[in-house]
């Protein structure tokens, strides 16, 4: 009976570290992924609607060849903007259909990042879950002040 | 094996180092050594990163602009050309860019590869290192279970020490020297060097007075120079020569060639130099006495500097000869009939004696046969070198012509080299 135990506390125990805390590190950077995804376009967005503001048509910068190595560039035109789309993909825009694609983008993101998020908080609710399992197993004392793993 | 067994211990490797162990030593170093090996990969990427980005510098000037499509943030492009091409914004660190021309970026960018490409090969280093280190912890494990075992007996050395004790020194400590010499230890090192100085001086007076014929001031001391020189040399030569001879009989030869010396040669320089000479001397053997107490190789050093010996010889073809003890029947008969010589004669015969030692080292039964035939060359190879001498010896010069092919050291002209050749 108490080897019986032993081997079933054994396999949550396993179950816990080589599934669902792989699972939950994986969520996590995916969701850090859309993070930064979020604040480029937010960037871009800013950038944009500065550009407008300041109704800037040409443009001059400078362009990051590698290595910290840096020329000048010039923008002879900057009111048609190509924007990346995903999968490789770049559409040319003007000012406002680039503004109101970011803002549709920016919407699928955050709904993604809501998505990461409760994906996380159900993983952390299986990992609280089989850890419990695994005190009542051992039969310990439901206490307050431990509770087990805490991410 | 009672006593074996109380010598020495036997212990099992694997107890010293359990398989186990020695196995997850070697598991932890792959590990690392993986590690290692994906920063090398990275370091790889860096370099090819590197050597493209010299590539586009070098060619970016070649155009006025290119076309390309301006990077806007990271999901945005505008369409536009690179412009002024050949002026590059290039990072030093710490936040500070400096302008460079495309060539000089290139300079820079080859000096980061350089660096890059060091690492590398310290990584590699690493690696190897780590690898050697795999594969004796394999082999540690390895031998650990098939049951290897570390036999640990004590040295025991009392009876080398004793054997020793009794036969080495007396033999070579010859009693005369032994109370000045622990005297003059202290100060041989000194006189040795006072002595070089003084040879020192001598060459300088000679070159003097080969080309300013004796216009110098102190003409006394060019007229005899050479002689002295001469004499100071062998006297170095034997010296030199000291440590490597037997010292008991060795020595009392070299007295009688110092009497022979003295009494041929009335150079009042000369006292001193056998002075300086005979303390040198004894202190060598000080040394020598001691080096043998804890030597057991001693003839095999001997035979090397003999070797080495014979090879100075060859080059300075004046000289006292030191014989090895195989040498010392036949060689000794010819020194002594040299003895009787003059001092000059002797001089001539000793190259020969120096052949006898060659042959004896080579093959010591043909030794005697070879005696007679080089005598005569070794004669003409001396007398190249006792042209030194012509100054006061007036020697014939017909030989000195003779002499060409056998002789090392024939230009009395050019003395100077040749005492740096003696020197050495």
């Amino acid at each position: 009976m108490d080897s019986f135990r032993q081997e079933k506390v054994q396999r949550y125990e396993e179950f816990v570290d080589k599934r669902l805390k792989p699972d939950l590190v994986r969520a996590i950077a995916e969701r850090d992924k859309v993070f930064e995804q979020q604040k480029t376009f937010s960037d871009l967005r800013k950038n944009i609607e500065n550009l407008e503001k300041n109704s800037v048509t040409s443009l001059r910068t400078m362009v990051n060849l590698g290595s910290e190595v840096y020329m000048q560039a010039d923008v002879p035109d900057t009111r048609h903007i190509f924007v990346d789309i995903g999968l490789g993909f770049h559409v040319e825009f003007t000012w406002s259909e680039a503004l109101n694609f970011i803002s549709l983008r920016e919407e699928k993101l955050a709904r993604q990042i809501e998505e990461y998020t409760r994906l996380i908080a159900s993983i952390k609710a299986h990992i609280k879950l089989v850890c419990e399992g695994i005190r009542e197993l051992l039969q310990l004392p439901a206490d307050g002040s431990l509770q087990g793993p805490v991410f | 094996m009672e006593e074996a067994a109380k010598k020495g211990r036997v212990t099992p490797l694997a107890s010293l180092f359990p398989v186990e162990e020695a196995q997850k030593a070697v598991r932890r170093v792959h590990e690392t050594l993986s590690e290692k090996e994906s920063e090398l990969d990275r370091f790889r990427g860096f370099i090819s990163d590197n050597t493209n980005l010299i590539n586009l510098v070098q060619k970016l000037p070649e155009g006025l602009h290119h076309n390309i499509m301006v990077p806007f943030g990271k999901a945005a492009f505008f369409p536009g050309r690179l412009i002024h091409t050949n002026e590059f914004l290039v990072l030093l660190g710490e936040g500070y860019h400096v302008e460079r021309t495309s060539k000089q970026t290139v300079e820079i960018l080859k000096r980061r590869g350089k660096a890059l490409q060091s690492q590398v090969e310290s990584l590699k280093a690493t690696m190897q290192d780590l690898k050697a280190e795999a594969s004796f912890f394999g082999i540690t494990a390895s031998e650990a279970a098939e049951g290897l075992v570390e036999i640990r007996e004590d040295y025991v050395e009392e009876n080398f020490t004793e054997r020793e004790s009794q036969s080495g020194p007396p033999k070579e400590h010859p009693p005369s020297f032994s109370e000045a010499d622990k005297v003059k230890v202290a100060v041989e090192d000194e006189e040795y060097s006072c002595m070089v100085s003084r040879l020192d001086e001598l060459e300088k007076a000679e070159y003097e007075a080969g080309y300013g014929n004796e216009t110098h001031e102190d003409i006394e001391n060019v007229a005899v120079s050479d002689e002295e020189y001469a004499r100071m040399m062998s006297r170095l030569d034997e010296i030199e020569k000291e440590p490597e001879t037997e010292c008991g009989n060795e020595r009392d030869e070299d007295e009688k060639i110092k009497a022979d010396f003295d009494q041929s040669s009335d150079q009042i320089s000369l006292d001193k130099i056998n002075r300086f000479s005979e303390e040198y001397q004894s202190r060598k053997l000080l040394e020598q006495t001691k080096d043998k107490k804890s030597a057991t190789e001693e003839t095999l050093d001997k035979r090397d500097t003999q070797k080495d010996l014979t090879d100075r010889l060859n080059c300075t073809g004046l000289t006292v000869q030191s014989r090895p003890k195989e040498e010392m029947s036949h060689g000794k008969g010819l020194v002594h009939g040299i003895m009787k010589s003059t001092p000059l004669e002797k001089a001539l015969v000793l190259p020969e004696v120096k052949e006898n030692v060659q042959a004896a080292s080579s093959l010591r039964s043909e030794a005697p046969l070879q005696d007679s035939k080089p005598g005569f060359d070794s004669r003409k190879a001396f007398t190249g070198s006792i042209i030194e001498r012509a100054h006061n010896m007036q020697t014939s010069s017909s030989q000195q012509a003779a002499t060409s092919s056998q002789s090392t050291v024939t230009q009395p002209s050019k003395p100077v080299s040749r005492f740096k050749m003696q020197r050495r």
